[in-house]
């Protein structure tokens, strides 16, 4: 069990992450270990895989009131590991969270997270999806939509931009048995339940974020929650936890919306005919059709 | 303490274990492999305080060593070859954060062409690492070494991981007379890690591993690492006297055997210095003036007692288990390089030899020797394969 926050005035005033850290404004990564933060309290240790947020901490500064380690870019489920075995044979008790980029988590630290999550380790794997390398300036990796525009997948006379289909990561943590959810910047109060749901338990647990970003997906930097709230209203983002093998869906939009208007507001599917809008409409209702499918397999 | 009859990877194991080691990540890798299973029987039966914790590869495993050791506590794993490879990213990264880790490699030579015999390739790899880098010659001191090696790296002079260097098969896998000391000796000499410097604790809030993206502070960190390397040489010297004290066993950063008005200095590093010892006997007995120089301690580099032992010689031959290609051994350039000021050089060749374990003989020494005396006569140092 764990300290519900029923409404946004639930949500604790103090900060652990303050101003003053070097991201680009209206940055949602930033804003969501912010809320982590709020969420979990004093009591927490941080690890970061290289990505822009290991860039928070700059010598001789850092925003934040929690202790950080930093180290690499794949081996944040590794480092953590490290951690909470010291923390038990010091016994002391701390929430520890990894806070980790797609590229981190998706490529080239699968095997590190799959590990962690594999010895049961009580971490908290938080990867901010921005879909790209955002910190290197924006590249592909395996968390990049389809037909995305991105440094090295860039449109031209014989490219439509990103042609390989993103896995699936909640899934793929979820198949090792653990707690696996989907979060939004636009839905504080789900991420937020989600984050102590999963302190609570004790027990490896993955949270996916979404986590629009200014100078990657172009858009005005201040429409973040705006984009991700379409991206959850569209289907393209859904909001789903899966909890002993079985789905929940969190939030079912009473109409979806078009994909087409989530796209629109972002530089990298400025390339975009009306056929290709059409065909990413395609694969978004189709994989909503399969969340509902697997939702509807669990017991009511 | 107890007379037992051990191989190199159950005496390392004790080390391990003798001091006091709370947090063990490892992966197995041949020829290392004995060691972790020595460890995970000992847990298994009660026997091993320690949290023994299977990682998913060698990059996970320095992870968790910098993740626990971070936090506090203190930490041991051992690897070998392509494992160390792996490893390489977080080697400056234990270093450059200040964690006292302390790691055994069981050396053995690099693909490609794979091998699981012995070369010191990997180990030398981590040179510039910032590490301390110690380079046993037999399965005791290997035990030793692990244990000397917490109180050198968690001296407040030196906070920097070491690494134990253990020939591969050679001495890994095979049965020495070993002497384990008690825990008491060890107690007295080893005491707990209580960092003051590197811990994450929520009560005390710390960053570690910050960008430091100005060039002044990067180089300012880096520094620091110079300097706990300098530093590192009056420590090891200090512990090892303290250890002399505590079993009767003396080690030093170098070892000098037969050198007193020797004319030709035979250089080694690791296991292959006992056949070579033994050689150098038979050639004393012949009233051949030949010592030997034994590096115990790569990092730091112990470069006054290189030059001050090696500076009276008129012959240099430097047997390295290893090669640097299209120049010959490691240590070959190393030993010259601390040469340098003097205003008589010896002449000095290298000798690379016991590649992916390659047979070491006694009489090859004495061979060594004879192409020594030709190249002196020629008054030029040469590379040669043996």
């Amino acid at each position: 069990m764990y300290n519900e926050l029923k409404t946004l005035k639930d949500i604790p005033e103090e900060d652990f992450l303050t101003g003053g850290s070097p991201t680009c404004s209206g940055c949602p990564a930033e804003m969501g270990l912010k809320m982590a933060l709020k969420a979990l309290g004093k009591n927490t240790i941080v690890v970061n895989s290289s990505s822009c947020m290991s860039l928070l901490c700059n010598y001789p500064y850092t925003p934040l009131k929690v202790p950080w380690l930093h180290s690499a870019i794949e081996n944040a489920a590794a480092t953590a590991t490290g951690i909470v075995r010291a923390l038990k044979i010091l016994n002391r008790h701390s929430t520890v969270i990894c806070y980790a980029g797609d590229g981190a988590t998706y490529d080239i630290g699968i095997g590190s997270l799959s590990g962690m999550a594999a010895r049961g380790d009580p971490v908290l794997y938080i990867c901010y999806n921005n879909a790209t390398y955002a910190n290197t300036g924006g590249q592909w990796d395996t968390a990049t939509p389809f037909l995305a525009n991105t440094k090295t997948t860039p449109p031209g006379k014989y490219s439509k931009g990103n042609l390989i289909p993103p896995k699936n990561m909640i899934k793929i943590m979820g198949a090792h048995g653990i707690y696996a959810a989907s979060a939004s910047p636009a839905y504080p109060l789900d991420y937020m339940n989600k984050v102590r749901k999963a302190q609570a338990m004790n027990a490896p647990a993955y949270i996916e974020y979404f986590s629009p970003c200014v100078p990657g997906w172009g858009y005005k930097e201040s429409l973040g929650v705006k984009v991700a709230k379409l991206a959850t209203e569209t289907c393209f983002w859904p909001l789903y936890e899966i909890e002993n093998n079985k789905i929940t869906i969190n939030y079912k939009p009473t109409q979806m919306r078009p994909v087409k208007e989530f796209l629109e507001l972002q530089d990298r599917y400025r390339h975009l005919t009306d056929y290709d809008i059409s065909v990413i409409q395609g694969l978004v209702n189709s994989d909503w059709k399969e969340l509902l499918g697997g939702e509807s397999c669990k017991k009511t | 303490m107890l007379n037992e009859f051990l191989t190199g990877n159950e005496a390392v194991a004790w080390g391990a274990k003798l001091a006091r080691t709370q947090y063990i990540p490892n992966y197995p890798i041949t020829p290392q492999t004995e060691i972790i299973e020595t460890l995970a029987q000992w847990q298994a039966d009660g026997q091993l305080e320690a949290d023994f914790c299977s990682m998913d590869s060698e990059h996970s495993v320095m992870s968790a060593a910098i993740g626990g050791s971070a936090t506090g506590v203190r930490v041991f794993t051992a690897t070998s070859s392509q494992g160390l490879e792996l490893m390489h990213e977080m080697m400056y990264i234990a270093s450059g954060l200040r964690l006292p880790i302390v790691m055994v490699n069981c050396s053995r030579g690099l693909s490609a062409p794979i091998t699981l015999l012995c070369d010191h390739n990997d180990y030398l790899g981590l040179r510039d690492t910032g590490w301390i880098m110690i380079n046993a010659q037999n399965n005791q001191e290997a035990l030793d070494s692990t244990i000397m090696a917490f109180k050198i790296s968690e001296s407040k002079d030196v906070l920097l991981p070491s690494v134990v260097n253990m020939d591969g098969y050679v001495l890994s896998y095979t049965m020495e007379p070993t002497i384990v000391p008690s825990q008491s000796e060890v107690d007295r000499f080893l005491p707990p890690y209580r960092p003051s410097h590197a811990f994450l604790d929520t009560r005390k809030p710390m960053v570690q591993g910050v960008a430091a993206l100005i060039p002044d502070d990067y180089t300012y960190f880096r520094k620091q690492v110079h300097k706990a390397q300098l530093n590192a040489k009056h420590v090891i010297e200090k512990t090892c006297v303290q250890w002399h004290k505590a079993t009767g066993r003396h080690y030093g950063l170098v070892e000098k055997y037969m050198l007193e008005d020797a004319e030709i200095a035979i250089v080694t590093q690791g296991s292959i210095s006992t056949t070579a010892k033994a050689e150098v006997q038979e050639m004393r007995k012949k009233g051949m003036k030949v010592g030997l120089l034994r590096l115990r301690v790569m990092r730091p580099l112990p470069k006054e007692e290189i030059r001050n032992t090696l500076k009276e010689m008129e012959g240099v031959a430097v047997i390295d288990k290893n090669l640097a290609p299209g120049l010959g051994g490691i240590a070959h350039s190393e030993i010259r390089d601390c040469l340098y000021d003097i205003e008589e050089q010896p002449i000095m060749s290298s000798f690379v030899m016991g590649l992916g374990g390659k047979t070491e003989e006694m009489k090859q020494f004495a061979q060594i020797v004879d192409m020594m005396k030709k190249d002196m006569i020629d008054k030029r140092g040469r590379v040669r394969f043996v």
